[in-house]
């Protein structure tokens, strides 16, 4: 069914998001409770078209662009983007409402305001998208949003390197999977996400695509080894990181992921690679997760952890592992945004975060009741919906059936799960327990309570994980409907609270036993606050810094300053090239039938012109090659004018006269005469090149001027110019009319070449007037006299 | 030390020069429109203009080239904006990039009028090489008015002894 609603919602998400930013002098406090609105008109149309949607009609929008091109922006609202999408706007409008007591009058509120909108509206249309172009340009555009926010703090030298770093790795993996895409689709000739799963293709390069498409997944959803830029990342402010680097934003490789496995995860590469790339990011966030102090950042690597698992689940893309996925992702998007909302009303009200120096938040009680749902679902205690998505989980993966993948998958959600429950009981203690070790104690009691706005939030949130848990029956149902989407068999799907006692249960009991030993036994062991850097960092660190040194070391080989070099290599080059192509096929050149001159005048011209260039070699004072220089353009326009060509003569002429007067404020500043410095290179080379340069061009002149094969355009110029453009003159017909386009190709390079003139002198003059402050040579301030016109 | 492009205090040519000024700024505009139908175009009179900078600048020195009532730089967006916007705007009718249309218009007591869209594309290259040539001689005439005042002022090194790029320059 086709409705424009979306489109409407995405143009209502960036219609608000350009009011904030454009407006946040005036908005002020009224940015984020206007940011809620797009939020709210979503979330309701998504309530009211629900039912359909889940009985199997998706909703289509289309807009197209370059219809020849496939450019189309394409959206298609089916069950899962209907969960996706209620995700998405729920939890921004929960975290809108938290913001508003979280920046409280900070001065960049609206701006946060802004971007928050801008990237909820770019998550919606990513989750939506069917069009695989579409797909990738709302990608983007959350990377770019997601490197505006993790930049907040623009003062911070941290915050700024953490941004960079998220947007060149989230950036490249764009790249990658903007190259699977566009291989599939030429493979396949669909370019839907719809289309290229009914066509299901095999071609040969169908595995090196999606490779290519992995990559990408993973570099956003910070799977290993990329997921090095997540923990810098919590740079950003915590509601930005509550919402793009835990509920959203990462899940965007998950959904590709999830969208294309039920079709292509048969394809050789891609369980393998799902598999060890998930179950490391599992251990690795996990262990990770245990060495930090900041509770924000054991957040982060234990979110690297969990979207290893969600990775492995819907990446596995059996019906049963693909139904696990969708519901823990649903756990983990409600548990840890709870999680995030829950540190940063804490960080807010005591103004730490580190386990080792709280206290006290277990006085708070709404804060503390939303930490433990949080914590109980995150290391999934029954009844929490954690508990009951981790046993369907474990469950498919028992169910077995796609050899030693499911094998490796299934031990090492396992061994994650014992990790999960350490870390949180860990992060749980932490945040909860009063400190007894720190010697600078924070304690809640000293400090202001916090508002409903920021208890409220995080509390919805983790009551909503512990209902889903405890209705897990009607919820499971409809997670299958929405399952069934992604994969008509994963319909069959359910989540039951007791599943009577069976190998899951049993897994679930050995995670919960053996994790909280774990914490126990290594609680005493205290991580060095900062941590060493992983070894992706330092890869990532290294390959940067080589790529900058590498660009630096080419420049400085290639670029070395020189001008007459430059002059000399390009010179080289029209000599080289115009003179081979004309020895190697001497017929190009039919010298015999061009008429020597048609008058003795132009005989006369053109040997003033070339004595006027002799005078200009041979010239000791700058200023006398100058004035040669340009007799012999004014022959030259002499010359255009005997071959009837008036408007070509005019321009001629006074482009030689504005030329010779920049020449001459330009020679002012340069000595006399030329310098005896040495040349570039000895002078019987320089010579032999000028001769070169002067014979090539000259054939080349002839050669062109004596080889039509086309019938000429002129007759047919001149017959259109009148009728057609109105203007007589064809000459600047064609300049200003027939060739319009190119005409606008040159002015735009003119403007750009006055713009560089321009500050080229501007810097120069900078660069004197410092050092003029610097010596001390000249008191007077000449920054005061600066002229009116450059300001 | 090279000679320097004289401000000569002549009375004679100033005056000259100013009173040539509206005459040459009507014949560039003159050479623009008068392109259409006969050797001439924007081109050549945004040169123009420039020529009348080059004299204006060689008988009142910089000052004449501070006084200018617009930007330069101002004049190059103008100029290319107003091209782009003779492009753009047959697309708002359904016609394609840069189509030209040509209207005749009954204008009491001219008598008829035509008018070609691609004037004003014309017209927008006329400004914009107008822009670009002030641009560039300001550039210059500032940079060389305040060197010569660097030297007047007792500057042991004289900044036209050292721009920054003398080396690369020489041959």
């Amino acid at each position: 069914m086709r409705t424009p609603t979306m489109l409407l919602l995405l143009l209502a998400y960036a219609t608000t998001a350009v009011v904030c930013l454009v407006g946040h002098r005036r908005l002020g406090a009224a940015s984020f409770p206007l940011a809620t609105l797009p939020h709210l008109a979503t979330f309701t149309w998504l309530l009211v078209v629900g039912g359909d949607v889940l009985d199997g009609t998706p909703l289509v929008a289309e807009v197209t662009w370059v219809g020849p091109l496939e450019l189309t922006l394409s959206l298609r609202l089916d069950g899962f983007g209907l969960l996706l999408g209620l995700l998405i706007s729920g939890i921004g409008a929960l975290v809108t409402v938290f913001s508003v007591g979280y920046f409280g009058a900070r001065d960049e509120r609206a701006r946060i305001a802004g971007l928050l909108t801008l990237f909820a509206g770019a998550m919606l249309g990513l989750v939506w998208a069917d069009g695989l172009l579409t797909l990738f340009i709302f990608w983007e555009l959350t990377s770019i949003a997601s490197f505006l926010l993790i930049g907040t703090d623009d003062r911070s030298a941290t915050a700024r390197a953490a941004a960079l770093r998220a947007l060149l790795v989230t950036g490249a993996g764009g790249l990658s999977l903007l190259a699977g895409l566009v291989l599939l689709g030429i493979d396949s000739g669909e370019w839907t996400l719809s289309g290229l799963i009914a066509a299901d293709p095999a071609g040969g390069v169908v595995p090196a695509a999606l490779v290519l498409v992995l990559v990408g997944t993973a570099t956003k959803s910070a799977q290993f080894p990329f997921q090095f830029w997540l923990p810098g990342a919590m740079a950003a402010p915590t509601p930005v990181s509550a919402y793009l680097h835990s509920a959203t934003m990462v899940k965007a490789g998950i959904v590709v992921v999830a969208r294309l496995a039920p079709a292509f995860a048969s394809v050789g590469p891609w369980r393998p690679i799902i598999v060890v790339c998930g179950v490391a990011s599992i251990l690795l966030g996990g262990v990770r997760s245990m060495r930090q102090q900041d509770a924000k950042l054991a957040l982060a690597h234990g979110t690297v952890s969990q979207l290893g698992l969600i990775m492995v689940l819907v990446g596995l893309g059996t019906p049963a592992t693909t139904y696990a996925g969708v519901a823990v992702l649903v756990a983990h998007a409600l548990f840890k945004a709870a999680w995030f909302l829950s540190v940063g009303a804490v960080d807010h009200t005591t103004g730490t975060r580190d386990l080792r120096r709280l206290r006290g938040v277990r006085r708070v009680p709404l804060l503390a009741t939303s930490v433990m749902l949080a914590a109980a679902s995150m290391a999934a205690i029954p009844p929490t919906l954690g508990f009951v998505t981790k046993e369907a989980a474990l469950e498919a993966l028992l169910e077995g059936g796609i050899g030693w993948t499911g094998t490796v998958a299934l031990i090492g959600v396992a061994i994650g799960s014992i990790l999960t429950v350490a870390y949180t009981v860990r992060l749980a203690v932490g945040v909860l327990g009063d400190s007894t070790t720190a010697d600078d104690p924070v304690d809640t009691d000293d400090q202001h309570h916090p508002g409903p706005t920021l208890l409220g939030p995080p509390l919805v949130l983790a009551l909503l994980g512990l209902g889903g848990g405890l209705a897990a029956a009607p919820v499971g149902e409809a997670l299958a409907r929405i399952a069934a989407a992604l994969d008509p068999a994963s319909g069959e799907g359910a989540l039951y609270l007791w599943h009577g006692l069976n190998p899951a249960l049993g897994l679930s009991a050995l995670a919960l036993v053996g994790g909280t030993t774990l914490w126990w036994a290594t609680r005493r062991t205290t991580a060095t606050a900062d941590a060493p850097r992983s070894a992706s960092t330092v890869a990532y660190d290294r390959l940067y810094e080589t790529l900058l040194s590498g660009s630096r070391r080419v420049t400085g080989v290639t670029q070395s300053g020189s001008l007459p070099l430059y002059l000399g290599i390009v010179l080289l080059s029209v000599a080289t090239a115009t003179g081979a192509a004309l020895a190697v096929d001497r017929g190009l050149l039919d010298v015999g039938a061009l008429p020597v001159a048609n008058s003795p005048l132009e005989v006369a011209v053109c040997v003033a012109t070339a004595l006027s260039g002799i005078g200009v070699v041979l010239a000791r004072q700058r200023f006398g090659a100058a004035i040669a220089l340009g007799a012999s353009g004014y022959l030259l326009a002499l010359v255009f004018l005997l071959q009837g060509a008036p408007d070509l003569a005019i321009t001629q002429f006074l482009v030689e006269t504005v030329t010779i007067a920049v020449y001459v404020l330009v020679l002012a500043r340069l000595p006399q005469r030329f310098s005896a410095a040495p040349a570039w290179a000895p002078l019987w080379v320089r010579i032999a090149l000028s001769v070169a340069v002067g014979l090539s061009v000259a054939g080349f002149a002839l050669h062109a001027s004596g080889t039509r094969q086309e019938p000429s355009v002129a007759a047919e110029y001149i017959e259109r110019s009148e009728p057609e453009a109105g203007g007589r003159n064809v000459v600047n017909v064609i300049i200003v009319d027939f060739r319009g386009f190119d005409t606008l190709g040159e002015i735009t390079v003119l403007a750009i070449a006055g713009a560089g003139v321009v500050n080229l002198v501007a810097a120069a003059r900078r660069e004197q007037r410092r050092k003029h402050l610097e010596d001390g040579t000249d008191v007077e301030d000449l920054s005061g006299r600066a002229p009116e016109v450059w300001r | 030390m090279t000679p320097r492009p004289t401000v000569t205090p002549s009375t004679i040519l100033s005056l000259t020069v100013a009173g040539l000024t509206p005459v040459l700024v009507l014949v560039a505009v003159y050479i623009t429109f008068r392109g259409h139908n006969a050797p001439g175009g924007g081109f050549a009179g945004g040169l123009i203009i420039g020529i009348v900078l080059v004299l204006r600048y060689l008988t009142d020195g910089a000052e004449a080239l501070r006084r200018l009532p617009v930007d330069p730089v101002v004049l190059i967006g103008v100029g290319l904006g107003a091209a782009v916007l003779t492009g753009i705007a047959p697309l708002l009718v359904g016609g394609s990039f840069l189509e030209s249309n040509v209207w005749k218009l009954d204008l009491w007591p001219v008598g008829q009028v035509k008018v070609v869209s691609s004037a004003v594309f014309d017209l927008g290259v006329f400004i914009l090489v107008t822009g670009v040539v002030a641009a560039i001689l300001v550039a210059l005439a500032e940079a060389d008015d305040e060197a010569s005042r660097g030297e007047t002022t007792g500057g042991t090194e004289g900044p036209t002894d050292g721009p920054p790029t003398r080396t690369g320059v020489d041959r």
